[in-house]
């Protein structure tokens, strides 16, 4: 399912949540999305985050968005929300690709991950090109 | 069993935190039943001392799609003493031209993942 469909969705589902950048503390999670082959941010690509119910092990989608011109995108979770478990971030890849006329050997990627300590800030980024990818716990 | 030389679809496990190969990992592929929507299993295997894990898929049973290769990173570290930042890793792809050979290699620490499409 895209990210611009869940995006509808939530907006269904979820009344009251911003979806896109919140004024106030800045988001304890974040992300950068790099163009390792062009050498550029990715920009305009659309994402979600979800996190996963420890007791059913079932995942709820806590925010979408689209990264800015720097690849960048704020907001993602605040401070109170932002409790211990397992988070997943989506990313729409190959949508990103298709956009600038290229394809992608991924149609999307999603990187899980594990909250332990929610008073941390945590920075999750990816570098992507059309048949590579990487992740780290960066700063 | 199909033999390590004969899978289309081959990965490597690689520990770039300890500069070793990830033994006795466990993988399984996945192929998009795309009508569903659903992930059905094709194997499961666990990789040997090299990090390899042969037999994933047959070329007969190579057919294009959507795939996903699931690693149980977090179970590997866990073994190990050690707790990792991620669970486990997917990655997933898609397959169009079935009659090549796809080398999807896993370089891995406790807070870091890359993939990449080689051979």
């Amino acid at each position: 399912m895209s990210a611009y469909r869940l995006q509808q969705l939530k907006g269904h589902i979820v009344p009251g949540n911003k979806i896109t950048a919140m004024a106030g503390s800045p988001s304890p999670l974040t992300t950068h999305v790099l163009n390792t082959a062009m050498g550029v941010p990715c920009s305009n690509m659309a994402l979600s985050l979800y996190r996963q119910d420890p007791s059913t092990n079932a995942w709820s989608l806590i925010t979408t968005g689209t990264t800015n011109v720097d690849g960048r995108c704020p907001g993602l979770i605040t401070k109170q929300t932002f409790t211990s478990g397992v988070y997943r971030m989506h990313f729409e890849t190959a949508q990103y690709w298709e956009s600038i006329g290229e394809t992608c050997f991924y149609p999307y990627v999603e990187i899980a991950f594990t909250i332990n300590d929610p008073g941390q800030k945590y920075h999750v980024p990816l570098l992507l090109s059309s048949f590579s990818y990487s992740t780290y716990r960066g700063s | 069993m199909t033999s390590a030389d004969s899978s289309p679809l081959t990965t490597h496990v690689l520990n770039t935190g300890d500069g070793v190969p990830a033994a006795k990992m466990d993988v399984s592929l996945h192929r998009l039943e795309s009508k569903l929507m659903i992930w059905n299993m094709l194997s499961v295997g666990t990789t040997n001392e090299d990090g390899r894990c042969s037999g994933l898929v047959s070329r007969e049973a190579f057919s294009p799609g959507m795939y996903k290769l699931r690693f149980e990173t977090g179970s590997y570290w866990e073994r190990m003493g050690q707790n990792s930042f991620y669970p486990y890793v997917e990655v997933v792809f898609t397959i169009t031209e079935t009659e090549q050979r796809f080398h999807l290699p896993l370089l891995m620490s406790r807070f870091s993942y890359s993939t990449y499409r080689g051979s």
